[in-house]
């Protein structure tokens, strides 16, 4: 591909982005009219206000997606170890194990869940939620590490042991910096997917954890474009934040999981 | 300190189903104070949101009680959470204390039973209500028998745009005609969608020559019949309606949508006052008008209802009993604030709450209420709604 | 030297994933074959899935659910694959480029979905700009790329979605296969399209089909794209299984789960069967 025609790719793919700004700022938009007749702070008025909601739902999709991020980072560490630095039997069913959350589409698990949180009295709660978040979080994070932990050479490690480092001590002094950029990045990817979750968060949250997507979809579903706009572009921020902190190391981390 | 213990000792610890109703109204308060009440409602109107949460919830503020608004996108989706609490056997501590209802989620409440029923006479506010009026004793043709409170009336509506239209066709005949002779300009929702599965109802009732033959319990020879001769007249309409009836919107905001810019020229709602907030919020052109046909348009109640397994039933008796209060009653029939009809028996109001009634101001775009009363339609019982919905889908929706 | 046991290694994932992963579909079974005691139904029974089976409607948004997945994917496939290797040359601003094309990959599915609807409706942004142009004088005249029975807007959603995704994953590839082999080809007189047919697509072959299989399972069993952009008729599978959770007939649940399960089981099916292809 010609770097013309790479720069209109990106332009193509950035496109439906685009009805989202005038959208937040419009009162009144109707065809043919290719900007809006009236331009309004309504929308954002109302989604700041302590109805609208839009800030505890910001904060509660934030803390979601970190905490499904961080646990399943902490969880993935020593599976993607196994994974990737050993050979055992049975290790591909693992993998396949592993990998079925991403490969096996949510609703049915989704919709399974809903009575088994219900049983755990999990449902309608911040913790319920982000367990259910780690079901496709967790083998992102894993399979990511597992690919990270394959390109380590282990014999460092085994050299800081035999100069006398506890296993946790050659584990933090050598391994854990030779993975830390691949770290940031599985943490990353760890915190989109869970931000993007809408599905298990309606079933799990029981409508009591109010995340962002399901605002938007709220608005979505009555027409409200305006006030899904603001929404939309609150709901991108933080993606885009991630996005430029991790650009380096996400290419870095990935770069060096092949 | 010793009495103290000793007297919360004798208290029942949270007073369960049984014991709530033994209790005086002052007790039920003194229960609820400074608890919390979860109240699931559709979420997706800005102007009932603020009604909820900022009107109705300053009004608890001085019974110390903690309004908690959840928004959802689909009222079963409470329904579903509460029958997931029955299954788990969390028959007392469930999460929904109220939710906003009507028809057919109240059929399947009852059938599973979890309603609370039973509450009704315990309200102060209940006074205003005329419970013996087959509009709020009928819940789409099943008895609420104390297991829900009417919130508002609703009564269907058409809209049209005064700058594109001069007349709009004022019978469910004359719109059939206007979509035969102007192909592309008119289609509704596909049901199960709410407001197309009651267009459909209306054009069913003119088949049927009116409500009469349809009302009570259903009747499979009189619904083939009736049913035969619809589905062929809609299905003969399909290619003059939008798309030419290749598919049709999904849901009545999409409708709206299609209506908003043009795309066609008649809408409807079961809540026309959604027609003047919609103006208000820049959703329609200030030019759209609503209005009733000369044979009637449906009409029904919306309705609280609270799950027989919520946790906080005496707060949510409280928020009743002030959902049925003249005052907020009043301020939810303000078309700025909603718009929605009230359901209090007006003679029985205060004069000044009356006098405040007679004189709100109407809404340009809002047909009136009165105007339309006057042709009401009856719903059919829930069995008959089915019916229609399943037999739409399965011989026009998917032919 | 000790080593932890593997089994300890991979304890944490196992038991956070099995009983998540596992007792959810188990439930799913049981409920799908009619067992749901909350409503007095404790006895077990094939008639959901008869009614699923036998149903025209299944077949129907089956096929559509296919058709969604394969389009998605193969768009995906195809230009995220020819966007890798543009962005794999040196030129001015290909840094900028690449973290454009990233942008996507934080932009949450629903918000792509709504981002298509407003663009690409017959009354939005596209059809504003062609009636701007003179093209088209009533929406009706913009093409039907929305809410249409061939769920176009569907499948340019998921295409917008994937396409970052999956060049993502092919640029690393290609950085990890270095210029050695395109260039030890091409002096050994291989044309332009030789290397790329014969070096490097072989290369990119192992990850491609990796993005391949999770854009296809994805596209095919969600939920909220179709159900925003989609017809009325035929529903996409998810759909259908969704509007059945949702209807206020009680009974409706079971064949709802049966719908979701069988969504399930064809994905994994399909996949399992690529893969094994790919062996």
């Amino acid at each position: 591909m010609r770097p013309a025609l790479v720069w209109l790719a990106a332009a193509l793919l950035l496109l439906p982005l685009l009805p989202l700004i005038p959208w937040a700022f419009a009162r009144g938009w109707f065809f043919p009219d290719l900007l809006p007749s009236r331009w309004s702070l309504a929308a954002w008025d109302y989604a700041l206000s302590p109805a609208g909601g839009l800030l505890p739902a910001l904060g509660v999709t934030t803390l979601i997606a970190a905490l499904a991020a961080t646990v399943s980072l902490a969880l993935a560490l020593p599976a993607a170890r196994a994974l990737g630095q050993r050979s055992f039997p049975g290790k591909g069913a693992m993998m396949l194990l592993v990998l079925a959350p991403v490969l096996v589409p949510g609703l049915a698990v989704t919709m399974g869940l809903q009575g088994l949180m219900t049983r755990a009295e999990l449902t309608g709660t911040l913790a319920g939620v982000t367990l259910v978040h780690l079901i496709p979080v967790l083998p992102y994070a894993t399979l990511l590490l597992a690919a990270l932990f394959s390109g380590l050479d282990p014999d460092e490690e085994a050299q800081a042991r035999s100069l006398g480092a506890s296993p946790a001590a050659a584990f933090a002094r050598v391994t854990l910096p030779a993975l830390s950029p691949g770290l940031a990045a599985a943490w990353a990817l760890g915190f989109l997917v869970s931000w993007s979750q809408y599905a298990p968060t309606l079933v799990a949250g029981a409508g009591q954890v109010q995340t962002l997507p399901l605002l938007l979809f709220a608005f979505l579903s009555s027409g409200r474009h305006d006030i899904a706009g603001a929404i939309g572009l609150v709901y991108l921020v933080p993606g885009l934040l991630v996005l430029a902190l991790a650009s380096r190391t996400l290419g870095r981390g990935l770069g060096a999981s092949r | 300190m010793r009495s103290i213990a000793l007297a919360l000792a004798l208290l029942p610890a949270s007073a369960g189903a049984q014991d709530l109703l033994d209790l005086s109204w002052e007790e039920v308060v003194e229960e609820a104070r400074g608890g919390e009440v979860n109240f699931f409602l559709w979420g997706g109107a800005d102007n009932i949101n603020r009604y909820v949460s900022e009107y109705l919830g300053g009004l608890l503020k001085p019974y110390e009680i903690t309004l908690n608004r959840v928004g959802v996108a689909d009222t079963t989706e409470a329904v579903n959470l509460v029958l997931g609490e029955k299954a788990a056997g969390n028959d007392n501590e469930g999460a929904v204390d109220l939710i906003w209802i009507n028809g057919e989620n109240f059929r399947t409440m009852m059938e599973a039973d979890l309603a609370y029923c039973g509450y009704t006479d315990l309200l102060p506010n209940a006074e205003y209500v005329d419970w013996q009026s087959p509009a709020i004793a009928y819940d789409f043709g099943l008895a609420t028998e104390g297991c829900e409170v009417p919130w508002s009336g609703a009564q269907f509506a058409f809209a049209y745009d005064s700058a594109r239209m001069d007349e709009p066709p004022r019978s469910i005949e004359a719109i059939l005609d206007f979509a035969r002779e102007n192909p592309g300009q008119f289609t509704y929702p596909a049901p199960p969608d709410f407001n197309g599965a009651a267009f459909v109802r209306h054009v069913f009732y003119e088949v049927a020559g009116g409500p009469d033959r349809l009302l009570g319990d259903f009747d499979q020879q009189v619904f083939d019949e009736v049913a035969g001769e619809t589905w062929e007249l809609l299905n003969e309409l399909e290619p003059s309606l939008w798309r030419e009836g290749a598919t049709y919107p999904t849901s009545i905001t999409q409708l709206q949508q299609l209506f908003a810019n043009g795309e066609v020229a008649l809408s409807f709602e079961y809540n026309p006052s959604q027609f003047g907030a919609g103006v208000e919020a820049g959703q329609f052109p200030e030019t759209v008008r609503s209005y009733g046909l000369d044979g009637g348009t449906l009409a029904n109640t919306n309705y609280t209802l609270i799950p027989y397994n919520a946790a906080n039933k005496a707060a949510a008796l409280v928020l009743q009993n002030l959902i049925l209060s003249p005052e907020a009653q009043l301020e939810k029939a303000r078309p700025e604030v909603w718009g929605a009809a009230s359901v209090l028996v007006e003679d029985r109001l205060p004069s000044d709450v009356q006098e405040s009634f007679a004189a709100l101001p109407s809404h340009p775009s809002v047909v009136s209420p009165a105007e339309l009363a006057g042709a009401a339609l009856p719903e059919l019982s829930a069995d008959w709604i089915a019916a229609i919905e399943a037999g739409w889908i399965e011989t026009v929706g998917t032919r | 030297m000790r080593r932890a046991p593997t089994l300890l290694l991979l304890a944490p994932v196992l038991l956070v994933l099995v009983p998540l992963f596992g007792g959810a579909l188990l439930f799913g079974a049981a409920r799908s074959l009619g067992h749901m005691p909350e409503i007095g139904m404790d006895g077990w029974s094939l008639a959901p899935w008869r009614e699923v089976l036998t149903d025209p409607q299944t077949w129907r948004a089956l096929a559509l659910s296919l058709w969604i997945a394969a389009a998605a994917t193969a768009l995906s496939l195809v230009a995220g694959t020819a966007l890798a290797l543009g962005l794999a040359r040196p030129f001015r601003g290909a840094g900028l480029a690449r973290l454009l094309v990233q942008v996507n990959l934080t932009v949450p599915h629903l918000l792509a979905g709504a981002g298509v609807l407003l663009l690409l409706s017959q009354s939005g942004l596209a059809a504003r700009g062609a009636a701007a142009f003179g093209w088209i004088d009533a929406p009706a005249e913009f093409p039907a790329l929305v809410w249409d029975r061939a769920a176009a807007g569907t499948i340019a959603a998921y295409v917008v979605k994937e396409v970052p995704f999956v060049t993502l994953l092919a640029l690393s590839t290609l950085a990890s296969l270095g210029p050695g082999p395109v260039e030890a080809a091409r002096t050994t007189g291989a044309s332009r399209w030789q290397a790329l047919r014969f070096v490097t697509l072989p290369a990119l072959a192992p990850t491609l089909s990796a993005a391949g299989a999770i854009t296809f399972a994805f596209a095919f069993g969600a939920y909220e794209l179709p159900a925003l952009l989609g017809a009325s008729h035929p529903l996409a599978l998810p759909v259908l299984a969704w509007q059945k959770e949702t209807a206020t007939s009680l009974t409706e649940r079971p064949e709802a789960m049966a719908l979701a399960l069988m969504t399930a089981a064809v994905a994994a099916g399909l996949v399992g069967l690529v893969a094994r292809a790919r062996r």
